[in-house]
């Protein structure tokens, strides 16, 4: 294998496989990226065997090959290089990898990489007539309106390997629309959208591990937004692959000209969240978004010694007086803050108290300059959802904390 | 010479018993224990004074208390009702010091320092409270420190004699601990045990004043460390500070097989036991906690714990046994366990937790934890298990 490529090109390549290296794996392998040369591009790619990732960058290539080498010591040399071009070759006998750059020389041990493990990609899935033959489910989505769509539900999911199903995001393909849920059991995120490329007729439904979304999202931030991205479920429905497109431009930063992620998909039965969506309110509370953000953000430092417990009083106008949203949060240890923001309410006034983590999770998710909230008692739970989008476009339900007892 | 403390040693008279009389009046001078029933191998967790002058003591085994006294009157305990009685106690302490130490149900030292009165005149007005809002009697101990005034209690509680509550005061001033304890046999002392009290019965020490008159480096030599604070203590020394209660800090659950246990449905259905009790107990006592800890004995007594943090406080039996469960995969191997317990802490403040989506309170369900924790609190913990538990139940 002799290979040049652009410093910035394999710095951003290793960023975005990087993440899918094992950090500990019983198999060495895994803990390498593996370096493949042909038709004039360089294939890097990483897995822990729950997640794979393939990126291809513009190369010059020489002679075609390939190695595997150690993940964090490639990542930190690249990283470490001047934006030039480097050069790169494989001393098959020895299987170690030469790198230079400019004046500067390295040798990387490898292993062989016939050791790694295969990555599905959508290019080899993609037989003729796939779409129609009921194999797999392939689907175009547009790249940034998905994007988005996993960031306002991934966070929402468990990060608790105990309750596997829960770190999962159950996607749903029914009726031309394409909806997201995901539960730690404390808060529901909800996102729905129309699709407009064809779906199979059949509800097809899906739970996608968070982190391999998240990595999606992560990945999809540099895709080039024209070029729609392939989603393909396998015939075994066992498996979910994303073809991202690049700019492919060539510019400061770096660029790809094609990411593959591939990801097992979580084989259980997402709990049935539609019981737990309040059908009523007693509160109804528009606050400006900004400002909402900010207030939660002031409180938590006072509250995260104390269960990050951020406690909303919610007061509807009362004469010449607006409605009011007025945040506290307590430490004994560290003291207390109070910060009251102008608000729309309609109906009961209410005490109501939250994790104020949850809150500033889905509030950064919102984009529109306005937010609703919707609640009952102190002990039901709350939604949130941008002023100007439907129910059945984005909800979050986020469950109280229990008042002091 | 610093300013001598001021401490109090205040212990309830027959406090089983005298809650029991406040339930049934008609008990007043008779002579009955509370305890367990003598054909089920019970004790006596406690007895009347008319019983303790025919030698019944607690402790001992019902069915020789029957023996001792045939018409013995036996009481089962209740616990629950104990316990809130203790808090009224004990909250009253706390109104007059931040200064106290719960020692046990019945039991506390409080430093009162703070006061201007002399400590004795305290005592007295704690003893009249106690007595006019409580009905309870109690007997005190008052001196420059712990030691002092735990042994003045006991002395002054055993010059008491007849079929009431002794109800004493005994206070030793300041500079007058050694000459107190002097005549004192050597048994009377924190740490001298039947094993130690022979040992120094071989030297010809008998009582308090005989420790205190030997050579303190002898006694080291004789008895290591422990031979300092005999002959320290036998000289009315004693620095300890009252250690103020602290709020509790964690719930856990502990169980010692019969014989080691390798079968993993076995230990998974003791920690789902165990994760019950303890989400119970945390429940009860308003708290929840964001740690959650597995702990695991092997046969050769090598013992670890494993926890995990979780994102919010959570006190139900599902996440705790979840959580357990991982641990116990990510930690055992199939050896051989000795002992298994779960326990949570890293408790919020407020008692505030996080509800969950699917939070449904099962009527049902809580009914009958009330009900079982009524059973237990009145016939013990052993009186209703579980029937999953009887195979892994420690053999008594």
């Amino acid at each position: 294998m002799r290979v040049g490529v652009l410093q910035e090109n394999l710095a951003k390549a290793l960023s975005v496989v990087g993440r899918a290296v094992s950090s500990r794996s019983t198999m060495p392998v895994l803990g390498n990226i593996l370096l493949e040369a042909r038709d004039n591009q360089l294939r890097l790619a990483a897995t822990n065997l729950e997640i794979g990732v393939n990126c291809w960058i513009g190369a010059i290539v020489e002679d075609e090959g390939a190695i595997t080498v150690p993940a964090r010591l490639l990542v930190d040399f690249v990283g470490n290089l001047p934006p030039e071009r480097v050069d790169m070759e494989l001393s098959v006998r020895t299987q170690t990898l030469n790198l230079r750059c400019l004046k500067i020389e390295a040798n990387l041990k490898g292993i062989d990489a016939a050791e790694f493990p295969h990555i599905p990609t959508v290019s080899e899935q993609n037989g003729p007539g796939l779409m129609d033959s009921g194999d797999g489910v392939a689907i175009e989505l547009e790249s940034n309106g998905l994007r988005r769509m996993v960031d306002q539900v991934v966070f929402a999911a468990s990060s608790d390997d105990s309750r596997p199903t829960l770190t999962g995001v159950e996607v749903t393909f029914h009726n031309s629309r394409i909806t997201m849920a995901a539960t730690d059991g404390y808060r529901l995120s909800l996102r729905s959208a129309p699709v407009e490329s064809a779906l199979p007729d059949d509800k097809m439904v899906v739970i996608v591990p968070a982190k391999s979304l998240a990595e999606f999202a992560r990945i999809s931030a540099d895709a080039d937004e024209n070029q729609p991205v392939q989603v393909l479920v396998t015939q075994s429905r066992n498996q979910i692959l994303f073809q991202i497109w690049g700019r492919n431009q060539e510019g400061k930063g770096g660029s790809f000209h094609r990411v593959e992620l591939a990801s097992q998909l979580i084989d259980a039965r997402f709990p049935d969240y539609h019981a737990i969506i309040p059908k009523t309110h007693t509160t109804r509370t528009v606050v400006d978004t900004a400002a909402f953000l900010k207030a939660v953000r002031l409180a938590i430092l006072f509250a995260r010694d104390n269960a990050n417990i951020v406690r909303l009083r919610i007061n509807p106008a009362n004469g010449a007086a607006n409605g009011q949203l007025s945040l506290t949060a307590t430490s004994a240890e560290v003291g207390d803050s109070v910060n009251d923001i102008d608000a729309l309410v309609e109906g009961n006034d209410l005490e109501i108290a939250f994790n104020g983590k949850y809150l500033i999770d889905v509030l950064s998710q919102i984009e529109q300059p306005q937010v609703l909230l919707e609640t009952t008692q102190p002990t039901r739970p709350g939604t949130l959802r941008p002023v100007g989008m439907g129910e059945d476009e984005f909800l979050h339900v986020v469950m109280p904390m229990h008042p002091s007892r | 010479m610093s300013i001598p403390r001021k401490i109090i040693h205040l212990d309830l008279d027959a406090f089983f018993c005298a809650v029991e009389e406040l339930r049934d009046p008609a008990l007043a001078g008779k002579a009955f224990a509370v305890g367990g029933p003598p054909e089920s191998r019970g004790v006596v967790a406690s007895c009347s004074y008319p019983a303790r002058r025919l030698g019944i003591h607690s402790a001992m085994p019902m069915a020789r208390a029957v023996r001792l006294c045939p018409q013995l009157i036996i009481v089962p305990a209740r616990h629950g009702a104990y316990s809130a009685v203790s808090r009224q106690v004990m909250a009253r302490l706390h109104a007059l010091t931040p200064q106290v130490e719960q020692i046990s149900i019945d039991e506390a030292f409080l430093d009162v320092g703070d006061h201007g009165e002399p400590a004795e005149a305290i005592a007295r007005q704690l003893q009249t409270a106690i007595r006019a809002e409580l009905s309870l009697p109690c007997s005190l101990g008052v001196a420059s420190n712990k030691l002092v005034a735990k042994i003045a209690n006991n002395v002054g509680k055993a010059a008491a004699r007849g079929d009431s509550p002794p109800n004493a005061i005994l206070a030793v001033p300041p500079g007058e601990e050694a000459a107190f304890l002097a005549p004192l046999p050597a048994e009377a002392l924190w740490g001298v045990g039947p094993r130690t009290a022979e040992r120094l019965a071989a030297l010809g020490i008998h009582t308090i004043g005989d420790i205190a008159r030997w050579a303190e480096a002898d006694l080291v030599r004789r008895f290591g460390k422990h031979g300092a604070d005999l002959s320290r203590h036998a000289r009315g020394i004693d620095d300890r500070p009252i250690v103020v209660e602290h709020e509790r800090k964690s719930v856990s659950q502990e169980t010692t097989f019969s014989r080691d246990v390798s079968d993993r449905a076995l230990l998974e259905q003791t920690l789902t036991g165990q994760a019950q009790d303890v989400s119970r107990i945390l429940r009860k006592q308003q708290l929840a906690g964001t740690t959650v800890k597995l702990k695991l004995r092997w046969a050769d007594f090598t013992t670890l714990t494993r926890q995990t943090t979780l994102p919010q406080p959570i006190d139900d039996a599902a996440t705790i046994l979840a959580t357990v469960r991982t641990l116990l995969a990510r930690t055992w191997q199939g050896q051989p366990v000795r002992l298994i317990g779960v326990g949570v802490s890293g408790f919020a403040e407020e008692g505030a937790r996080q509800m969950s989506l699917w939070e449904q309170p099962d009527a049902r369900t809580e009914r009958l934890s009330e009900v079982v924790q009524a059973l237990r609190s009145r016939y013990g913990e052993q009186a209703l298990r579980r029937g999953s538990d009887l195979g892994a139940a420690p053999l008594r």
